[in-house]
């Protein structure tokens, strides 16, 4: 009864203790990673962690016999679990409704599970070693555990393994731990041998799920952005990437940078407000592209608007920006407005069909990389917008970057003017795209007032600022181009070429 | 002409017949017997599809005069159209157009269309023949008139006509495959040598040249439609010698130039360039001039179904007009000078007599050698040579990777048996489609006409799969399991083959006339060349010698 405790059991509390903590980090990160409000997600994660390891001390009563091969059991489930949540909870991510049942399952198994853990193994161990002993000494090394594992986790795993694969490798050591148990208690187990198998199979598992994470989770694109991708999705159309870098939110559609979370705020007011705040009397707006909403959120801005619509080719794209909590917080949950009607539609064809007029029409399409999307910049889509746009009404079009592209550009202009559209250019700087473009586009007899003012709270726009956007210094100045046609599409080549000078 | 010769004449006759059965033996005994090891020994791709063709069986009840049910009524009509291809269509809308109302269209087909037809599946529609058209010459009035009619001109802006945005071609237009990389354009670029540049440059400015040249009688030397064009002797003459000779003449050798031209003529007229007189092979060439508002030189109109759109929009206000299912058996002369014609419904297989005054017979020469036995037209039809053609509608459901620029209209690969492939949603206005029906162009040139069409009848679908596939594998490595679904069709008579001394043969001078002023023609082979233009354009000149004999 004195004899001591081996240093095998004491490494083994040790790593049961870690594994527990990082599995609670894992989780507490993920949340925040994906749902936004790291407080309330850390704060309700630990809660609901640490009450389900006091349901599964509780349980612990109710197993009687064969306690050690229980705990050998539980310590491969824990492994499993622990090692698989963070690729599971990745993938379910897109189908949002269910994400936080299945969060907050993942959270109590593993808490369950991991509350399991000690108590077992303190019955196990209790007629074999001295009591007081046996208390001080696991709990010393389960506190010690947390420790290192609290300080592990964000200083070497999160930088260098990340989420996934921290996972894996934890679930692996946990089932070290099941396989080191059976081997050292080997006499008293019953059915030894299909232990060691089941934790042998378990571990293999853990390390092939270790090695492909990257392909299980399909975040190989990770390397080549800087930021922690926190959503990924392909639709029929585009791969979807998030990432997140602190507070701010990028989106990258086919690796193409749409929007970053703390200078978007320029983009979408220097498209919408311009034209917008110059219709007092507007109340249909028309949105092409801009699936993400955050035209929409400035459009929603204006008490006179009645109705938007928004077509975007992507119910991915959509969808995402619709149900996404952190996303609907960037988009104040402009897409879920009664006043919002979203078409998932191709935008030419739409047009093609359509009759009702606009008063204000956004076109933020991405830009002409492709001889697909080159169509939506052609005089034969111009002139469809055109005759759906109200008399008195304006378009605005995001046009590239006349710093970048100063051909491109300008093509879109010449494009809008050669329908029998007067144009009105003007561009911003926005940090995360450089100098940009957009032209708004109206009925040659209209004419445009400068708004004299602009409503409260918008952080770019004002009187003064669209002065300066409205002047083209000499190295953005207007260039003589072709028309883009359906039939020649020069501007995808246009862009291919100015475009590729620079990256 | 002496005893010697004639007997000369006779066995050469006799010996060319013989051993054209044989190689007909040869060939289809050959393609027989494949089938059979194929039904054997299956090295299946397993790729679901079809193989059809114009109606065979309605073709050869006229070839082979089965028996008919005799005729229960006789009806009247003044204008009988037999046919409904382009120049039928033409025909028929020319006498609408001048108050014409008792005409009648009749089509063997269940479809009017003739090489226009066109199918379709549940991701597009697709061209089975013709598929596009070039921009109106701007001295073309009667043509232009028609484009306008059908909104595909939409204004003119000044002189220049404006052409419908979405029925020119979209870009990007055409590739090539060459030295393993997809370059822009069709004229060989990418790796090739600058001699051969230089050949190829030289070439393109002398037709660039006859083009814009006019004959000692004022007339462009190549127009459209024909008939228009020169008859400069100097230039006539062209007619005489194949475009091959032609060009050794002139000293064109490099392969890449050459290729280049027997790529053109195997799509024009479905035969390499020495079996096409060189007054062809240039008028490929030489004679496009269209100008637009909105396109450059010669640019091309086209849609999903290829010219089966513009075929719907000739037969749409014919509909009332139009009798398909109608086969025309036989034309006798009647005593009160009037045409007995015998038509025989292939559904109800009951046959009826219509009484014609006047008839538009607008069916190739070779189908009219067989309706007009009870006439004299003294023309040697065995110059009528139409070239056979294989069209492959496939459905991809994504397209391998390859060098260079992406998928064009028109695709086509340097060195390969076909003319390449042509994507029929290029004029979709759709971004994006994950499946595509690409259609396939194989003339069948390697054997004359009558055993390559023989040979063609003979084979059966995986046969033609054997064919096609392995070239597509070579413009398109791995593209077999993105195969979804391929649907064959074989034209039998696809197009006339301008041989020497064929356009502007006498021969083809007495085919144009009517007889007795009471039967006309129109059809593209009497053009000697199958272009919609021509064929729109015979259709109008029959259509007008019928109202002029009229009045």
């Amino acid at each position: 009864m004195n004899k001591k405790l081996p240093a095998l059991l004491l490494i083994s509390v040790f790593v049961v203790a870690t594994c527990g903590l990082i599995y609670e980090l894992i989780a507490g990160t993920l949340a925040s990673y994906l749902l936004g409000d790291s407080v309330t997600q850390f704060s309700t994660i630990i809660g609901v962690y640490l009450f389900s390891m006091g349901i599964g001390s509780w349980v612990s009563k109710y197993f009687e016999k064969n306690i050690l091969s229980w705990f050998i059991q539980i310590e491969i489930l824990v492994g499993l679990v622990g090692g698989f949540s963070s690729t599971v909870l990745f993938l379910v991510f897109e189908s949002i409704a269910s994400f936080r049942i299945v969060l907050y399952g993942f959270v109590s198994l593993t808490g369950i599970l991991v509350g399991l853990e000690i108590p077992l193994l303190m019955r196990i161990l209790k007629d074999r070693y001295e009591f007081k002993d046996l208390v001080s000494k696991v709990f010393t090394f389960d506190y010690i555990g947390a420790l290192l594992a609290s300080l592990i986790f964000p200083l070497l795993l999160i930088p260098h393994l990340g989420l996934v694969k921290t996972a894996y490798l934890f679930g692996m050591l946990n089932v070290a731990v099941a396989l080191i148990v059976c081997l050292n208690f080997k006499k008293e187990i019953r059915a030894s041998k299909y232990l060691q198998g089941a934790s042998f199979i378990s571990i293999i598992t853990l390390l092939a799920g270790f090695i492909y994470a990257d392909k299980i989770t399909s975040f190989s694109e990770s390397q080549t952005y800087s930021d922690t991708i926190i959503y990924s999705k392909s639709t029929p159309y585009q791969r979807i990437i998030l990432t997140k870098k602190n507070k701010v939110l990028r989106l990258f559609l086919n690796g193409n940078l749409q929007f970053s979370s703390d200078d978007e705020y320029r983009y979408h007011e220097a498209l919408v407000h311009p034209g917008l705040q110059a219709l007092p009397f507007a109340k249909h707006v028309l949105v092409m592209g801009g699936g993400d909403g955050l035209a929409v959120r400035e459009i929603l801005k204006y008490p006179n608007v009645d109705s938007v619509t928004l077509v975007d080719l992507d119910k991915g794209m959509t969808g995402l920006f619709q149900s996404n909590k952190i996303l609907l917080g960037l988009n104040k949950n402009a897409l879920l407005s009664p006043k919002v009607k979203v078409i998932n539609a191709d935008a030419f064809s739409w047009v093609k069909a359509q009759r009702k007029k606009f008063d204000f029409i956004v076109i933020d399409f991405p830009d002409p990389s492709n001889y697909a999307v080159g169509k939506l910049y052609t005089n034969a889509f111009y002139k469809l917008v055109k005759g759906i746009l109200a008399p008195k009404g304006l378009m605005v079009i995001q046009s590239t970057s006349p710093f970048v592209a100063p051909k491109s550009f300008w093509t879109v202009n010449k494009t809008l003017e050669s329908v029998g559209l007067k144009t009105i250019p003007y561009h911003n700087y926005v940090p995360s795209f450089g100098e940009w473009g957009y032209i708004i586009a109206t009925e040659p007899d209209n004419v445009y007032k400068k708004p004299q003012q602009y409503l409260p709270g918008l952080k770019f726009i004002s009187k003064e600022s669209l002065d300066l956007m409205l002047y083209f210094p000499k190295d953005m100045g207007k260039v003589e181009t072709d028309v883009n046609k359906l039939n020649n599409q020069i501007l995808v080549k246009y862009f291919e070429d100015e475009w590729a000078n620079v990256l | 002409m002496s005893g010697q010769t004639f007997y000369k004449d006779e066995l050469s006759a006799y010996l060319q017949r013989r051993s054209f059965l044989l190689r007909i033996g040869l060939i289809t005994g050959g393609i027989f017997l494949n089938g059979c090891y194929k039904k054997i020994r299956s090295n299946g791709y397993n790729i679901p599809g079809s193989l059809q063709g114009p109606d065979a069986k309605a073709g050869h009840i006229l070839r082979d005069k089965l028996k008919l049910p005799a005729a229960k009524s006789t009806r009247k009509v003044k204008t009988l159209i037999v046919g409904s291809g382009i120049s039928g269509l033409s025909a028929g809308r020319w006498l609408k157009k001048n108050g014409e109302t008792d005409f009648e269209i009749l089509e063997l087909e269940k479809h009017t269309g003739g090489n226009s037809y066109f199918g379709s599946n549940k991701i597009a529609s697709y061209p089975l023949g013709a598929h596009y058209i070039t921009i109106a010459n701007n001295d073309d009035a009667l043509l232009i008139d028609f484009l306008k009619e059908i909104d595909v001109i939409t204004h003119f802006e000044g002189q220049l006509p404006y052409y419908n945005d979405y029925y020119l071609t979209f870009d990007p237009e055409e590739r090539l495959l060459i030295n393993g990389e997809w370059q822009e354009g069709l004229i060989p670029d990418f790796g090739v040598p600058i001699a051969d540049k230089k050949e190829i440059r030289r070439f393109l400015s002398e037709v660039d040249l006859l083009k814009n040249t006019r004959g000692n009688d004022g007339k462009f030397l190549f127009n459209i439609p024909l008939s228009s064009s020169s008859a400069d002797e100097n230039y006539r003459k062209l007619d005489r010698i194949t475009f091959e000779a032609y060009l050794e003449e002139k000293g064109y050798r490099s392969k890449y130039l050459l290729w280049y031209l027997n790529y053109a003529s195997k799509d024009d007229y479905g035969q390499k360039i020495k079996h096409i007189s060189a007054w062809a092979g240039l008028h490929y060439f030489a004679s496009r001039r269209g100008k637009a508002a909105n396109a450059e030189q010669n640019a091309i109109l086209t849609w999903p179904e290829g010219n089966g759109w513009i075929m719907k929009q000739l037969a749409g206000p014919l509909k009332d007009h139009i009798k398909t299912s109608s086969l025309c058996c036989d034309l006798k002369p009647m005593t009160n000078g009037h045409t007995l014609v015998t038509v025989l419904n292939t559904k109800t297989r009951l046959t009826e007599n219509i009484e014609a005054e006047k008839i538009i017979l607008c069916a190739p020469q070779f189908v009219n050698n067989r309706l007009l036995k009870n006439f004299n037209r003294n023309i040697d039809y065995k110059a009528f040579n139409y070239s056979p053609w294989l069209i492959a509608n496939i459905t991809i459901n994504e397209l391998p990777e390859s060098k260079g620029i992406n998928l064009c209209w028109d695709n086509v690969a340097y060195n390969t048996p076909s003319v390449g492939y042509v994507n029929s949603a290029q004029q979709h206005l759709k971004l994006s489609e994950d499946k595509k029906v690409i259609t396939y162009y194989l003339p069948l040139c390697d054997f004359e006409p009558a055993v390559a069409r023989l040979a063609a009848y003979s084979r059966n679908y995986e046969q033609w799969l054997d064919i096609v596939i392995p070239e597509l594998e070579i413009i398109h490595p791995g593209i077999t399991k993105a195969i979804e679904n391929i649907d064959f069709w074989v034209w039998g008579h696809g197009m006339i083959a301008p041989a020497k001394d064929f356009i502007w043969s006498d021969n083809l001078a007495k085919a144009k006339l009517p007889v007795d002023d009471k039967i006309f023609f129109a059809h593209s082979d009497l053009s000697g060349v199958s272009i919609f233009e021509e064929a729109f354009h015979q259709g109008i000149n029959a259509a007008k010698q019928v109202l002029h004999v009229a009045s």
